[in-house]
């Protein structure tokens, strides 16, 4: 039996005393979909942000594709397959939607200084074909019209298919998706949740945290339930939805 | 390159300040627009390597004088010149292009060097640390006398560069009565601009300039889809502060000799008036924004001498410096897109 | 040593009093503001300017010379003189810029571009000349280990006393707590029903009447120049890192502790000849503290990059 792609073991985060990650072992194998929930401040983001290499750990270790990438840097991480969204969506304000997704599909070489400055046939090339896949995202998604407008243009929801057309369009291995939902009409919501399903189906293991309970349910292969920092639940939705303990959780303390 | 608005009015106001200069002034015309014209161009290519910093990158880098002052020293000390209070004399040195080079990937390096711990920093430590990296350059430059003459400074050095003036500029200068070292200078500076703003050009519409821009945006995105943030910004600051490291020996040039009064705070603030009027982010826009300084000052320099009649040399060099003060919060403020800047690609709300 | 470590005292004192006055302005509005500097050289010009003939050929100020009021009246006008400017401040430019929501960037910039401003404003007004207070000159006395002179051991008690108060006016009082709160969590405060409005004008007020003072202590210890803000502002800066930044206490053992090493760094083999260079010292503590542990000794780990 092979490892699972994503390991995480003794992982533990504290924010001046208080405790926002404390997990033992939590796996998450290829190809599987699964949710992250829990009620607020129960470290959702704090454990997406230390899997991706977005805050260091106290204490603890992470891997991936059997890497130790515990103390890797962000941009490695992500070099690795692994590509993350964030809660409050990230948009590259002033450039416009076309240039969005060609920067997150250009590969580093292409970046180069020194190629720019050459500006060789071969990069012409690539730019050609990294504009038709842009082209091909932006259709998916259903946001093609919006090609030439700057980022900060788009609507809430819009900005939302941006971010995730981003992440897409790197071909990534893992997407971990910060509240995809959050925020958008539900419409919109309905569209996105096909699109995070399809790419399921076509092989990409995805973590979603997220608060919007009915889709989570509609969807994931596997929830996991955080409070307090800590693995309250895991397993099949229709399990998760019945345990006690998650029902408390949600229920819960009122102190926030 | 299409005829909007900016650009009629930036044309505009450009001539009318050319004009302004010679109608205001019985001094041989043409002497003073190669005045203008050599100021513009050493200040216009300093001001187009900070607008890579902050227009591309969005670096908040206060230091760059210190750029243009690694440029400048070490090309010096490679040529034949005479530093410090005896006159002590190198004879020897490399060919001039040589040094010239040499000198250029220094003030680099330099950005390499400060980059390094600095770029992490967030907007307002940046600024804090390349002011006090510039700082601590002036201050060494003045202190290690055996290497750069100290307070006595280097000079005896233009040949290096004057030897190679043209047949033709010496006819041409010679009939308009015109000092043709500084003409020399001015002219090779504009060659410069040319130059940088072709491979700049180049650059902004790359995947080099898009990453860049990404950067300036949000370095956490760039970083999430796999990007080295710090790397492209560390590329940017050294390709600034080599050109800047250009300018700052032609400014050496057009002086004649270098002080350590030179490279200071003061030339830091002249660029950073230039390029916010000129327009952030807007290639051209340091052209246009020195040649305005530069009326601007000049003009304001003899308005004072007739309104503070009892002011000393340095008070009214001082006044100067209140209109440089002003004019940067004015349009930070009012217009912060300068003449040419982009409205859609203002900082007004990066945080 | 000891004799650097007495002078190290009073520059200290000063860029630690500078300092409180810059770290409370900052972490209540979260603007780095560059012409500080020049609040500092106010309050020791316009004490000047009352308290003694002020050499000035333009605007022919020096036909005010002297008023006639005593030092320390002038002294004490100056500083509320201060509060009023920077309250001025807040209201006409930052408290405009602040509801036009301009970026901190832009705010930055244009408070570089103030400080140009308002230090050669200074330049025309007050000349380049090196002036002095009205006081007569002193014999260095012996207290504790170090000398100093009288005058100079009063102003070291002074700046103590006054930062003594401020501590506990943060700690113990209702307007003390809440520009914490502000500090510590603009919107948060704002729902509790702390108009962070005025506190921002009162920080701002508060702030510049410190800075007065340690104007007219820098002036008292060593003189009147136009520029004298601006060429401490860079020790306060890194007086504000060392200390830790967000944190009053913190700016002023960060003042203290950058002025003492300013002073005996002077004393250091290495330095023999490269006096002047001694600041340089202080900065390269800045920059070093800001690679390696960015939050100083007292601050909290803020995301600084």
């Amino acid at each position: 039996m092979s490892n699972s792609l994503i390991r995480v073991h003794n992982l533990k985060k504290s924010f001046g005393g208080v405790k926002a990650v404390d997990i033992d072992d939590l796996n998450f194998e290829s190809k599987e979909l699964t949710s992250i929930i829990g009620p607020n401040g129960a470290g959702k983001t704090t454990l997406f942000d230390l899997i991706s290499g977005f805050q260091d750990e106290d204490n603890g270790e992470i891997f991936y594709k059997d890497k130790n990438i515990t103390k890797s840097q962000p941009y490695k991480i992500a070099r690795l397959g692994m590509v993350r969204t964030f809660q409050l969506t990230k948009v590259f304000d002033r450039m416009t939607v076309l240039e969005n997704l060609m920067f997150a599909g250009s590969n580093i070489s292409n970046d180069s200084l020194l190629q720019s400055i050459m500006q060789l046939s071969k990069q012409k090339k690539y730019e050609d074909s990294l504009k038709e896949e842009a082209i091909k995202v932006m259709t998916d998604l259903n946001i093609e019209q919006m090609s030439s407008s700057y980022a900060r243009e788009l609507s809430g929801g819009q900005k939302k298919l941006l971010e995730l057309g981003r992440s897409i369009i790197k071909k990534p291995d893992v997407l971990l998706l910060d509240e995809p939902l959050a925020g958008v009409n539900p419409k919109l919501a309905e569209d996105l949740l096909e699109i995070i399903q399809n790419l399921s189906n076509q092989g990409i293991t995805i973590l979603m945290v997220e608060h919007n309970i009915e889709a989570v349910m509609k969807i994931s292969e596997r929830v996991v339930v955080l409070a307090e920092g800590a693995l309250i639940a895991d397993g099949p939705p229709q399990e998760v939805r019945e345990n006690q303990k998650v029902i408390e959780a949600y229920l819960g303390t009122g102190d926030e | 390159m299409k005829l909007s608005i900016k650009w009629v009015v930036t044309l505009l106001i450009t001539i009318f300040s050319i004009y302004l200069v010679f109608a205001f002034n019985d001094e041989g015309p043409l002497r003073i627009l190669f005045n203008l014209l050599t100021f513009a161009g050493i200040y216009g290519l300093a001001a187009i390597g900070l607008n890579v910093h902050f227009g591309l990158t969005g670096l908040l880098n206060f230091g760059h004088a210190s750029f243009m002052g690694v440029g400048a020293y070490v090309t010096l000390l490679l040529i034949p010149h005479a530093a410090g209070r005896e006159g002590e004399i190198t004879e020897s040195g490399f060919p001039f292009l040589l040094a010239l080079l040499i000198g250029v990937i220094s003030a680099s390096l330099f950005g390499l060097l400060l980059g390094l711990p600095a770029i992490r920093l967030r907007g307002d430590y940046l600024a804090i640390v390349t002011i006090a990296a510039a700082e601590i350059f002036r201050l060494l430059v003045r202190d290690l006398e055996s290497i750069t003459g100290g307070v006595y400074g280097i000079i005896n050095f233009s040949d290096s560069l004057q030897k190679y003036r043209p047949l033709f500029l010496e006819n041409f200068v010679s009939k308009y009565e015109l000092n043709p070292s500084q003409v020399w200078v001015g002219l090779l500076s504009w060659i410069s601009i040319l130059f940088v703003l072709l491979i700049l050009r180049r650059l902004s519409n790359s995947p080099w300039g898009r990453a860049l821009r990404a950067v300036r945006e949000d370095e956490d995105a760039v970083r999430a889809l796999g990007k080295n943030a710090v790397w492209l910004k560390l590329q940017s600051f050294m390709l600034g502060a080599g050109i800047a490291g250009l300018a700052g020996v032609f400014l050496a040039f057009n002086y004649g000799s270098l002080q350590t009064t030179t490279f200071v705070p003061l030339l830091t603030f002249y660029v950073w008036a230039i390029m916010i009027l000129g327009g952030v982010g807007s290639l051209t826009g340091p052209i246009f924004g020195s040649i305005i300084f530069w009326v601007i000052i000049s003009e304001t320099d003899k308005l004072a001498s007739l309104i503070f009649e009892n002011a000393n040399g340095q008070q009214l060099a001082g006044v100067r410096f209140v209109l440089v003060g002003l004019l940067i919060m004015v349009l930070m403020i009012f217009r912060p897109s300068g003449l040419l800047g982009k409205k859609e690609e203002l900082l007004l709300n990066v945080k | 040593m000891i004799d650097q470590l007495g002078n190290g005292l009073l520059l200290g004192i000063i860029i630690s009093v500078a300092s409180v006055a810059l770290s409370l302005l900052y972490g209540v509005t979260r603007i780095v503001n560059f012409a500080h500097g020049e609040i500092i050289a106010l309050g020791a010009i316009i004490t000047l300017f009352l308290s003694g003939p002020i050499d000035s050929k333009v605007l022919f100020l020096e036909r005010f010379s002297p008023l006639g009021k005593s030092f320390v009246f002038s002294a004490i006008i100056a500083v509320i003189l201060c509060g009023v400017f920077g309250g001025l401040l807040e209201l006409l430019l930052f408290r405009p810029l602040r509801k036009a929501e301009v970026g901190n960037i832009a705010v930055l910039v244009v408070t570089i571009g103030l400080s140009i401003f308002i230090r050669h404003l200074y330049l025309l007004f007050a000349t380049g000349r090196v002036q002095n207070f009205p006081l007569d000159l002193e014999r260095r006395e012996t207290y504790l280990f170090f000398e100093m002179t009288p005058r100079n051991f009063k102003v070291l008690i002074a700046g103590l006393v006054v930062m003594i108060t401020i501590g506990l006016f943060l700690t113990f009082t209702r307007i003390g707590k809440a520009m914490r709160a502000v500090r510590d969590s603009g919107e948060l405060a704002s729902v509790s029903g702390i108009n962070s409005d005025n506190i921002i004008l009162f920080t701002w007020i508060s702030s510049s009447m410190l800075a007065g003072l340690a104007g007219i202590f820098q002036a008292i210890i060593n003189d009147v120049r136009y520029n004298m803000g601006f060429l401490i502002l860079l020790l306060i800066f890194a007086g504000t890192v060392l200390g830790g930044i967000g944190t009053s206490f913190g700016a002023m053992v960060g003042g203290l502790l950058i002025g003492i090493f300013v002073q005996v760094s002077v004393a250091l083999p290495f330095m023999e000849g490269h006096t002047e260079a001694k600041n340089a010292v202080a900065l390269a503590i800045m920059i070093l503290i800001l690679l390696f542990r960015p939050q100083g000794i007292f601050g909290q780990k803020e995301r600084i990059s």
